[in-house]
């Protein structure tokens, strides 16, 4: 008997584990999709995502979401070390297997990919109309200026308005139609942000400004539409009118503190949160400098040496070129070194300007001393400052019509006003005005994160640009398609991921 | 879901028939003869009583073990046959024809055809076994000063590949049973511990036999994770008899096998001006500092700074013993491991009960209660750019560890731009402690003598807790990424394993049926608080208060619920056959349930006729099979899209941050990149051939085994395109085959009074070749560790390198070519595939495999009356590494800015006068590319163990009461015969089968020796 009622038992026992178990899964620590989008912390938490794909450390928080722009004068880089990526580039021998262009290409994806689930379900959340607009805005910029970006970069672009199935394979539409979506999603933002100046946020007129620069590139090569001249003059004159902008603040200034009233939109950064800007500090710090605290520099980007020659002469080329190194002696003292001289390692002037990160958090130096050099920095990308939008404005106003305007000149006036520069010359003509303010604009924004660059490529400025290099550069090999040099290749895995594109000519 | 029912109806089927059975039994219980007493002894053929023989009347289930002096008792009708077994002995029966004292004399059998082995979910003798598999013993195992169990497998079986991750202290070692089956998942096999899945004892002193299955017969009953072949370990139970205390104990000592022959400071401060004057610069070193490194040396080794000779201890103290009705052991284990690196070591406490319990004639229980507590002291050097192993070859020779002050120096103006490697090696933390617990209880209910119930049921904890420090003195305070963490998990298990056996002779013909419910669940959850940018750093890790705070937790949870069937049939003992089918269902899959079926068949020839009289061979087996398996890499929720809460980067912050402040968190929730919703298991279809051959009565044995394995759905983490966020997902999309040929040849070939020598030779060879990856192919795949690219392509095998070939130099007389490529004489030449003189991802090729074309084991003792002498020799022939160590060691490849090879002083280079291959220091940035200059043959012979043994006389120990004594001494890894010129060719930190092979910085094997002792009470 006893052992008749244990199998019994047995059998009880087999049928309580198996009710037990259960199949289906409940990820408890886990957000679904399914489940999200209730509230405005939700819309908030996704809007958020928006700008950390964009200013994380893989996409614009390093120099290499700079790769492609090393083309250009005011970027160069070593001719050894572990810089190969940018160098390539710099002499224009850029190839699609690249691993620092990556950068370029994922960072601003990325933010698409988070600004497109927050336009898809911004309006299923509880909240007010107002609260809502103001988070479809930020992501209808933040897409526009991450197209803009990548359709400068690579050229044509997959249209991926919403998030895809992962078998869809979107073909890459032509140049105009991703202009025409880059309008269309800043018009929105401009229509749904608010005026309230709020830092790391963009306002209304950050869409403005945005669009005055994406219409005076349109105007360029390739779209070469002349129209958008006065619309890009339009934009930019409602930045300019709004007087919420000036340039008060001294250019060195404008790279060690953040927030400055010049700032129209910034990527914030934050050191101890775990999201630096690498961009600033040790980048930019000679090879051979070391600092007493033995941190030293990383060499990775700083002019062409005629870039720096042919600056203008004034206070704000003092502030931004370093030519004196200071070489550390085994007493710890500094010995000052011009930057051509032969015990320099590179031989070229440096960037002072992205040095010292916020408040010296990058470098920290005094004109004999450096105590220490750090790499992370919580100093603000700016992404657009309000020179660009004056900038934008004076050139666009010249083409658009019959030549410079009063106020065109004014808006220049502004920006070497503050740089320590006389007036420009009256009465120039239409070009000859317009050169001077592409100029302008390389050494206001030298090394700014692309903005000649893309000056170089709307313009088609590369044989210019080529011709005025000094020998000593990085060498450019004979044979190469200039022509094809202005966009630069889809990287490689993406290209195998979606065979139906054609890679762009010359890579 | 129909395989599901039709598994379920047979195991009710089986329910059923052990009702009827039980009803059975009642009506025809009948008489036996009166039982007699009969005692006795087993020794060995040398003489030596064997404690724990399995003594038992054939055809019923009464028995019992032999004791500690091998002596036993047992009661038997007077005609009754007794059958003693014995693990790693031939099966003896003997009918008792009236005698009451027997003394039986056991063979040690080395094919152990007769021998008894767990097979999962039973035993079957070796002679029915239809699949493929070997055993390692515990004799083997103790041969060699092991802490870790899986070390015990290296050159021990066929067809079972063991290499080293690294030589950290508590590192256990890659296994892999023919071939890696998946190219991106898990390729280490099922370990299964006295029924517990999943789990390997810490302690190999609690292990008496390992089992290891290799063909889809033998592992298909493991379904869904069967298909890395299957590891089955029975742990060390009680003795018959009074306790018996054995004390085992060894002090070893570790050391780096080899330092790299790197310059020294006068060296490198010539290396370092050659290299300024390339580029026009100005020396870096003047002449009087040359001729100061010349004459009085200076400067660091940094090798020998940061190596360390590292003194190991081994404890193991066990009580065994046990009455009819109860026995029992326990074991006490501790290991002492410091590292061959400052600063590092793992300790590891072990506690293991086992107790069998007779409950009544039908009914018995086995508890096994197990404790493991390891502890880790940075043993996170897994290999890679930043550790300090690897910088210390990168470092600047002329540069001291500390200043005049005593402070350390973090940064060399000519080392790597990375961190003073003895400075991070002393100063940052990684602790880990974990305490994992184990029940196990079976019990098994003999129903009828045919039928038995047996249940498994196993309840498993686990707990970490890791805490973290890399503040003032790290690389990451230097970067002000500095933080301190604490970390914690748990984890719970759940399992049970149901089962019945039922076995019947009738005639000629004999079954075993088996019908198994199996249901397992685990759950783990734990969480991780950060704090960066401390304000003070004086309280070490322990106050999360002083910083930024950063948290994240976790929680998974998973079930997997099975049924099994599985027939034994065999015919005159000579014909056998296996078939088994399993289903498992998942939680981890849309598709739940998947079903893997097998059959093997096998012919045992021995008790033909025709053999039956031979002299020369003495056993002949020959096996066939075929089955299904599959691997389990899919985790749990992968089939569900997320929003994520990353750790880092969790937050944006508006309003920025300052320096030593983060500002104002604002949380952030990325959608991840979207999921497959039709993910699969990998499966696995493997067909296996085999023979064993026993010749001249053991004296020689052969096993052999030919395979072919199928595997299909390979999961990959499949890219995803930059517009569905980049990343990756995980896809079913391709298959791949291994082919091979495995055989083990053993021998007694000397056998005197006093000498004896017995020797094995087992030799693997695998072939592995990927045969689809679904439109992926030609697919790059970076190690993610700044090394060489792999690449995935149909037709290739796994583990190819790819990268530029590399040609020497270019000449003098090659001036106007190289300037085609923007070079000159001097520089490094590659092969140009496509002519269009650019050095291009176009150019990339195959530059070599990591695979072996075959591996081996040689073992061989001498014993000579009670000394004994062991070696064992395993190695590796045909295969490649790609070492970024000794690339980096030429300087210009990533953060390295200077040579520091001895092979790069500046007379070694290119110059016009002297053209060697080794590139002169130039502007070029393609001198300084992955190619296939740091490909090596990594083949290799090493003798993995040497040692000599001396088992004091028993006479002696009499008058000391103890039972029995050896000591011994022994080294490992003595010395390696090999083309590399690295540290080890054993080693690489391959992530996955695709990127093995690449090494870079990983810490090699130590060399070690050893002095043990075993003593018996």
């Amino acid at each position: 008997m006893k052992t008749k009622y244990s199998l019994l038992l047995a059998a009880l026992a087999l049928i309580v584990i198996s009710g037990c178990v259960k199949l289906s899964e409940d990820p408890k620590a886990n957000l679904t999709p399914q489940t999200y989008f209730k509230t405005q912390s939700d819309l908030d938490a996704s809007v958020n995502a928006i700008y950390i794909a964009l200013a994380r450390d893989g996409a614009w928080g390093f120099t290499s979401k700079e790769t492609s722009y090393f083309g250009s004068d005011d970027y160069t880089t070593d001719p050894g070390l572990n810089k190969q990526d940018q160098r390539d580039f710099d002499r224009l021998s850029g190839g699609s297997s690249n691993s620092s262009l990556t950068a370029e290409w994922y960072g601003p994806w990325q933010a698409i990919y988070q600004a497109d689930n927050v336009i898809t379900n911004y309006s299923k959340v509880n909240s007010t109309q107002a609260l809502k607009d103001a988070s479809a805005g930020q992501a209808y910029f933040l897409r526009g200026l991450c197209y803009y970006y990548l359709v400068r970069t690579f050229g044509p672009l997959p249209m991926v308005l919403t998030n895809l199935d992962l078998n869809a394979k979107p073909p890459r539409a032509d140049v105009a139609t991703v202009y025409a979506s880059i309008i269309s999603d800043l018009q929105t933002a401009k229509k749904l942000l608010g005026t309230t100046l709020a830092q790391g946020r963009p306002t209304t007129y950050s869409a403005s400004a945005c669009l005055a620069d994406v219409y005076l590139t349109m105007a360029g090569w390739p779209l070469n539409q002349a129209n958008n001249y006065a619309l890009a003059a339009a934009e930019a004159n409602i930045v300019i009118q709004a007087g919420v902008y000036n340039l008060s603040t001294p250019y060195d200034q404008v790279f060690t503190t953040n927030n400055s009233p010049e700032s129209i939109f910034a990527l914030e950064y934050s050191v101890a949160g775990g999201l630096p800007d690498r961009r600033f500090g040790s980048s930019n710090v000679p090879l051979d400098e070391v600092a007493l605290d033995g941190s030293s520099g990383w060499d990775d980007v700083y002019p062409e040496i005629n870039f720096f020659k042919n600056a203008p002469v004034c206070t704000r080329t003092d502030l931004t070129f370093y030519t004196t190194l200071k070489l550390i002696q085994p007493d710890k003292s500094f010995v000052l070194t011009p930057w051509n001289s032969t015990v320099t390692h590179a031989q070229h002037p440096y960037y002072k300007k992205f040095r010292a990160g916020l408040n010296g958090d990058g470098v920290n130096e005094t004109a004999t001393q450096i105590l220490s050099i750090q790499p992370s920095t919580n100093k603000a990308l700016d992404v657009i400052r309000y020179p660009q939008v004056l900038l934008d404005y004076a050139e666009a106003s010249d083409m658009a019509g019959g030549g410079p305007t009063g106020a065109g000149y004014a808006a220049v006036n502004l920006v070497r006003a503050r740089a320590g520069e006389a007036p420009l010359t009256p009465g120039l003509s239409q070009t000859a005005f317009r050169d001077a303010v592409v100029y302008e604009r390389a050494y206001e924004f030298a090394e700014e994160f692309g903005m000649r660059w893309f000056d170089i490529v709307r313009l088609q400025l590369l044989p210019a640009v080529i011709a005025a290099r000094d020998p000593s550069e990085n060498s450019i090999p004979a044979g190469t398609v200039v022509a094809q040099k202005y966009l630069a290749p889809i990287p490689f895995g993406e290209m195998t991921l979606n065979p139906q594109w054609t890679q762009n000519a010359g890579y | 879901m129909k395989m599901k029912r039709i598994l379920f109806i047979f195991f009710l089927f089986m329910f059923a028939v052990t009702l009827n059975s039980y009803a059975a039994y009642f009506k025809s219980a009948v008489k036996s003869p009166p039982p007699v007493t009969v005692t006795g002894q087993v020794k060995d053929d040398q003489g030596k009583p064997i404690p724990g023989v399995t003594v038992k009347v054939q055809g019923t289930t009464s028995g019992t073990q032999t004791d500690v002096d091998g002596r036993f008792q047992i009661q038997a009708p007077d005609d009754a046959t007794l059958v003693f077994s014995f693990v790693g002995f031939a099966e003896q029966s003997v009918k008792l024809n009236g005698q009451t004292v027997l003394n039986i004399t056991l063979l040690e059998s080395s094919i152990g055809l007769q021998e008894v082995v767990a097979v999962g979910y039973g035993t079957q003798k070796r002679s029915e076994i239809t699949g493929s598999s070997s055993t390692v013993s515990a004799k083997e195992i103790a041969k060699r000063p092991i802490t870790q169990l899986s070390q015990a497998l290296q050159g021990t079986a066929s067809g079972v590949a063991v290499t080293s991750a690294n030589g950290q202290p508590g590192q256990g070692p890659h296994v892999q049973i023919r071939g890696a089956n998946s190219i991106t998942g898990n390729t280490e096999p099922l370990y299964v511990t006295d029924g517990n899945i999943g789990a390997a004892p810490d302690d190999p002193n609690d292990v008496e036999t390992i089992e290891i299955l290799k063909d889809a017969a033998s592992t298909a009953i493991y379904g869904s994770r069967g298909s890395n072949g299957v590891v089955l370990i029975t742990t060390k139970s009680g003795h018959l008899g009074k306790p018996r205390i054995e004390f085992n104990t060894w002090v070893q000592n570790d050391q780096m096998p080899k330092t790299l022959d790197l310059m020294g400071p006068y060296d490198f401060a010539r290396s370092v001006n050659n290299q300024f004057e390339s580029t026009g610069q100005t020396d870096a070193f003047t002449q009087a500092q040359l001729d100061n490194y010349k004459n009085n040396g200076g400067g660091t080794d940094w090798q020998k700074a940061l190596f360390q000779k590292a003194w190991v201890q081994y404890y193991d103290l066990a009580v065994s013993g046990g009455s009819e009705t109860v026995k029992y052991r326990f074991s006490l284990g501790y290991l002492d491991q410091p590292g061959t690196i400052l600063n590092t070591y793992y300790k590891r406490t072990t506690l293991k009960s086992n107790m069998d319990v007779k409950l009544n004639n039908r009914m018995d229980l086995k508890i096994i209660l197990s404790a493991s507590l390891p502890q880790n002291h940075n043993n996170s050097y897994g290999g890679g750019l930043t550790d300090p192993f690897n910088q210390a070859v990168e470092w600047d020779p002329t540069s001291p560890i500390r200043d005049a002050s005593g402070a350390y120096i973090n940064h060399s103006k000519y080392a790597s731009i990375q961190f003073n490697p003895v400075e991070q090696a002393m100063s940052q933390a990684d602790d880990g402690t974990a305490t994992n617990l184990n029940g196990t209880a079976t019990f098994n209910y003999r129903i009828i003598n045919d039928l038995t119930f047996t249940s498994t049921d196993v309840y498993s904890i686990g707990q970490n807790y890791l805490q973290r420090y890399f503040g003032p003195g790290t690389s990451n305070y230097d970067s002000k990424s500095d933080y301190i963490n604490n970390e914690t998990s748990k984890f719970t298990g759940y399992l049970s394993s149901n089962f019945l056996t039922y076995k019947h002779k009738f005639g000629d013909h004999s079954i075993t049926a088996t019908g198994l419910y199996e249901v397992q669940s685990g759950t783990s959850m734990g969480f991780v608080a950060r704090a960066n940018s401390l304000s003070t750093y004086s309280l070490g890790y322990y106050n999360l208060a002083l910083g930024g705070a950063q948290n994240s937790s976790t929680y998974s949870s998973d079930a997997l619920v099975s049924y099994l069937a599985r027939v034994n049939y065999s015919y005159k003992d000579r014909y056998f056959l296996t078939a088994s089918i399993r289903t498992d269902g998942s939680s981890h899959l849309t598709k739940k349930y998947s079903s893997f079926p097998s059959i093997g068949v096998s012919w045992n020839a021995t008790n033909e006729d025709f053999l039956k009289s031979s002299k020369v061979i003495s056993d002949l087996k020959i096996r066939a099979s075929y089955g299904q398996t599959g691997n389990q890499n899919v985790g749990a929720y992968s089939s569900i899209a997320q929003i994520l809460t990353p750790s880092s980067q969790g937050n944006y912050y508006f309003n920025g941050g300052m320096p030593g402040a983060a500002g104002t968190a604002s949380v952030a929730t990325p959608l991840g990149t979207g999921v497959s919703k039709s993910l699969e298991w990998e499966a696995k279809t493997a067909y296996d051939v085999g023979v064993d051959i026993a010749f001249l009565k053991g004296r020689l044995t052969f096993t052999a085994d030919a395979y072919k394995n199928n595997v299909t759905n390979l999961l990959y983490q499949k890219p995803a395109s930059g517009y569905d966020n980049g990343n990756t997902y995980q896809a079913n999309i391709g298959s791949l085959t291994n082919n091979g040929f495995e055989f083990s040849v053993g021998g007694t070939p000397v056998v005197s009074r006093d000498f004896r020598w017995t020797t094995n030779l087992n030799v693997s060879i695998n072939r592995n070749k990927v045969t689809n990856l679904g439109g992926l192919d030609n697919q790059v795949v970076g190690s993610g560790n700044n090394t060489v690219n792999a690449i995935l392509k149909v037709g290739q095998p796994l583990g190819e390198f790819y990268g530029y070939k590399f040609l020497g130099t270019w000449k003098t007389s090659e001036a106007a070519q190289a300037a085609l490529y923007g070079m000159k004489p001097g520089d490094a030449k590659y092969q140009d595939i496509n002519g269009d003189h650019a050095y291009t991802s176009a150019d990339y090729q195959t530059l070599g495999n990591a695979t072996p074309q075959f591996t081996y084991g040689f073992i061989n003792d001498f014993t000579y009356k009670n000394l004994t002498l062991s070696f064992m020799f395993q190695g590796q022939q045909g295969s490649q590494v790609f070492s970024e160590t000794l690339a980096y060691l030429w300087g210009g490849l990533g953060d390295m800015k200077n040579a520091t090879t001895i092979e790069a002083v500046p007379e070694n280079l290119w110059t016009p006068s002297h053209q060697t291959d080794n590139p002169a220091w130039s502007n070029s940035s393609h001198n300084y590319n992955n190619s296939s200059r740091y490909v090596y043959n990594s083949s290799y012979a090493k003798l993995k163990n040497l040692s000599l043994s001396y088992k004091v006389p028993a006479a002696w120990l009499q008058r000391i009461s103890v039972n029995n004594l050896e000591v011994y001494v022994s080294g490992q890894n003595l010395f390696t015969i090999t083309p590399y010129k690295g540290y080890d060719p054993e080693i690489n930190n391959a992530g996955n089968a695709i990127t093995q092979g690449q090494e870079f910085g990983v810490i090699p094997n130590p060399k070690t020796y050893t002095v043990g002792v075993r003593l018996g009470f």
